[in-house]
């Protein structure tokens, strides 16, 4: 039996004339590691803003915990989300920030917390507004893996994180979840980076969910099709175009859906060569269409 | 449709509205720089008694009237200086601390429960403490070089008591400006700011015109005399709790940057 922890429907947000949230409709479930992804100012921060009661939308349902997350302290107590931009007292050292987490997170592990800043290295002395990005993120990470809090929310922890460090979190993150499981919901446009951790994708753009999937089947939804230019376009006739490459009498053409094997063999026999696409590859497909649609314009100009 | 089943988990919402200890550790988080709240404002004290301290060996050593000094020195609004200092420390604390403890999950509500709590504290601590320094002038006849700092304005003649109750509610009524206006700007940012401001300064020439044209400054001065000292700030801490409750109005919608 799933339980779901998170019901949003047609939830928006609007700062003045701009829609940042247009009415999404979402479901979160128990015990499972979400992915929210999109582009710079697709609305990922708004989306976690709103879950956890920062911000207070302008319209739809939402219910966290089966009720409105702001001013309940009883929903609030359960989620941990430190915001990419968030702020810390005047002053504040990582160390300050590690000492007043347990008053507001009952599962905080402190002995974790101390192995995790001495695995990112992170200067537990130093201001935090004299620390680096990665730092920063750091901070970030530690107490939304520390606090183990049933619904905890990452908003881009890889920012500014080197290699090791970005790989620490990865490992940590899923021995941790491992041994106390909880819902994730991680924020990134570093999509290759964590696309292995995603168990569940919700893709959003422009305050729009684009995708709402399980990663598995998200992984294997779209094939590129790639060979002479007529064949690809005879192949991919009737089928969903999510993108298109050119480069003189060869195309490279993305179809959204799964090949079955007669088409595959299809393929094959037609000389084309079939490739499967990646997270990173699917979501600039289906978010890049604009980007795609106005340079077109451009060269028509 | 898949065949899992799908339950919405709910909460129970516990019995009691306010838990003591989620307001406590908003006055713990408000201690954790203790410079804000206690350290800049008991450095300006600090250095407004050295200062007091050098006039006053100045004045001996001219050799003045040593009488004359004393009374001048009632004169000297050096106590009051770490007062008008708190309400950058109101303004501080909530801008400070409000994104972060909101982050860490607190209600807007006990935020705000806990600052008001850390106002009274430390509300309290220093009025003790100005209270006690007081008499500590007096026991000592101005530190041994007759100056007087704490012995001024309405403090003088005012037992240990009155000064204590005198200093708590200016002390409040300060820190709450300071963090009401903070909420103000928290809610509706700028616009809200100027708002606030223009329409205090509206509402004071309101008062001052309405004052003026009925004649009223004089029955006014009279019964603002007729309360005395203590009534007097007895209306000082009645705006306080006016700027506590609108502040906790205003913050139950806020969000921070």
């Amino acid at each position: 039996m799933t339980t779901t922890v998170v019901r949003a429907h047609g939830l928006t947000k609007r700062y003045g004339s701009f829609t940042a949230i247009d009415g999404i409709d979402l479901s979160i479930d128990e015990g499972r590691i979400y992915g929210l992804l999109g582009r710079n100012g697709a609305g990922k921060t708004t989306v976690m803003q709103l879950l956890t009661g920062q911000i207070f939308p302008n319209g739809g349902e939402l219910e966290v915990f089966g009720r409105q997350p702001a001013e309940h302290a009883d929903v609030l107590r359960r989620m941990c989300f430190i915001a990419e931009a968030q702020r810390y007292p005047e002053d504040f050292t990582p160390a300050h920030v590690f000492r007043s987490a347990p008053w507001f997170f009952e599962h905080w592990d402190a002995e974790f917390a101390e192995r995790l800043v001495a695995d990112f290295r992170l200067p537990l002395k130093r201001r935090i507004k004299k620390l680096s990005r990665g730092q920063l993120s750091a901070v970030g990470v530690i107490v939304g893996l520390a606090s183990r809090a049933p619904l905890t929310f990452f908003d881009e922890p890889y920012l500014g994180l080197d290699a090791v460090a970005r790989h620490i979190f990865y490992d940590r993150l899923l021995e941790d979840y491992a041994a106390h499981p909880r819902t994730v919901v991680l924020s990134t446009h570093l999509i290759d980076e964590v696309a292995n951790l995603l168990e569940h994708v919700i893709l959003i753009d422009q305050g729009r969910i684009l995708l709402d999937r399980d990663a598995d089947e998200v992984r294997g939804s779209a094939t590129t099709v790639a060979g002479a230019r007529a064949t690809v376009d005879q192949f991919v006739a009737d089928r969903p175009v999510i993108g298109r490459e050119a480069i003189g009498g060869l195309a490279s053409v993305t179809i959204d859906g799964r090949l079955d094997h007669d088409e595959r063999v299809r393929a094959a026999e037609l000389g084309l060569e079939l490739a499967p696409v990646s997270l990173q590859q699917l979501i600039v497909h289906l978010t890049g269409a604009e980007l795609a649609e106005s340079t077109e314009r451009e060269v028509a100009a | 449709m898949t065949a899992v089943t799908t339950e919405s988990v709910r909460v129970a919402e516990s019995s009691r509205r306010a838990r003591p200890h989620e307001i406590l550790r908003i006055v713990r988080l408000h201690t954790v720089n203790p410079a804000i709240f206690f350290g800049v404002p008991w450095l300006i004290l600090a250095g407004a008694w050295a200062v007091t301290m050098v006039i006053a060996l100045i004045i001996q050593a001219a050799a003045g009237p040593l009488d004359q000094a004393e009374t001048g020195f009632e004169y000297s609004w050096a106590v009051l200086s770490p007062q008008w200092y708190l309400i950058v420390v109101g303004v501080q604390a909530v801008s400070y601390t409000f994104p972060f403890a909101l982050g860490f999950g607190a209600t807007r509500r006990d935020y705000w429960l806990g600052t008001g709590l850390m106002f009274v504290i430390v509300s309290v601590v220093n009025a003790a403490a100005i209270a006690t320094l007081l008499l500590v002038e007096r026991a000592t006849n101005g530190w041994g070089i007759g100056a007087g700092m704490f012995d001024a304005l309405w403090y003088v003649g005012a037992d240990w008591g009155t000064a204590f109750y005198t200093t708590f509610a200016l002390q409040l009524l300060v820190l709450f400006i300071g963090a009401g206006i903070t909420t103000v700007y928290m809610r509706w940012r700028m616009r809200g700011m100027m708002t606030v401001l223009f329409g205090g300064v509206a509402l004071i020439l309101a008062i001052i015109a309405f004052l003026t044209f009925t004649e009223t400054w004089e029955p006014l001065g009279t019964w603002l005399a007729s309360i005395g000292v203590v009534g007097v700030f007895t209306l000082v801490l009645a705006k306080a709790l006016l700027w506590a409750v609108a502040g906790l109005l205003v913050i139950r919608r806020a969000t921070p940057r």
